[in-house]
């Protein structure tokens, strides 16, 4: 083989490792240091620069939303077992089932309408433009899923409608 | 004028000196190699193709070392960006698994 050939080859397969070496390396070193898992608002105070004040009073919030959260995913776990239950080996979907699948709707309503309704709170708690990119990312996050999945489900009904 | 100096013309020093000087002998087929050096020399350089050039680029100890760390650089670069990019994402979705459990997304 020509040996200049094999000089650039050698020296391209070098620079790819010691890139390739460096970029990990780096990656693996600054999630190690910057991490920081014990703290579930850490983020909020860094992505939206918020001070201590700000933060305590999201803080407090944050505390009191949590417990009624935790009780409707209790709640929805429940119906969902009760549900499991009326299906049981049944082959079609009974007055009984529909109820429970009536009641986990409701519940999951009262849950996404507390968390909004959080989302709201806590961006009240920010500086004005910071609180609207709160809401914007949490909305995104939250809702966009449904959005997405249900845009694509209409997309696909109208495709087959059209044939 | 000075006693140690040679005088300006002196024949018989001269030839004694020019007998006395010993030729070193030549090495085999001396004149043949001069004839090719010459011919070599006058014939026109060979053009080096790109690769080559390259190649000789590449082996140059100051291109070879700016090489290394420029990559060094960019990966480091690079790396530490996306390791900032994940450390963020995995804080946002630690926030968002307190906040915004699965049933309510």
């Amino acid at each position: 083989m020509n040996r200049s050939l094999i000089i650039l080859l050698g020296a391209l397969a070098l620079g790819a490792a010691i890139f390739t070496g460096s970029y990990f390396a780096a990656q693996r070193a600054t999630v190690m240091c910057c991490a920081k898992p014990a703290d579930d608002l850490s983020w909020l105070q860094e992505e939206f620069h918020l001070g201590e004040a700000e933060m305590a009073h999201i803080r407090e919030l944050h505390a009191g939303y949590l417990p009624q959260c935790a009780e409707l995913c209790a709640r929805i776990a429940a119906k969902k077992s009760e549900l499991e239950s009326a299906l049981g080996n049944r082959t079609n979907v009974t007055a009984e089932a529909q109820l429970k699948l009536n009641e986990i709707a409701a519940l999951r309503t009262q849950c996404q309408s507390n968390m909004l309704q959080h989302f709201f709170t806590v961006s009240q708690a920010m500086p004005p433009e910071q609180g609207r990119r709160y809401l914007a990312e949490m909305k995104q996050l939250t809702l966009g899923d449904h959005e997405q999945m249900e845009s694509s489900m209409s997309g696909a009904t109208s495709h087959e409608h059209h044939h | 004028m000075k006693e140690n100096q040679m005088p300006p013309d002196d024949p018989p020093l001269s030839e004694l000196l020019r007998q006395s000087r010993v030729s070193p002998a030549l090495p085999p087929r001396f004149q043949e190699n001069v004839w090719r050096r010459l011919e070599a020399a006058e014939a026109p350089a060979r053009r080096a193709s790109w690769l080559e050039s390259l190649a000789a680029l590449i082996l140059r100890p100051r291109f070879a070392a700016a090489g290394v760390a420029a990559l060094l650089l960019t990966g480091v670069l690079a790396g530490t960006m996306e390791g900032q990019k994940t450390v963020r994402h995995e804080a946002q979705m630690n926030y968002l698994a307190a906040v915004a459990p699965h049933s309510a997304r």
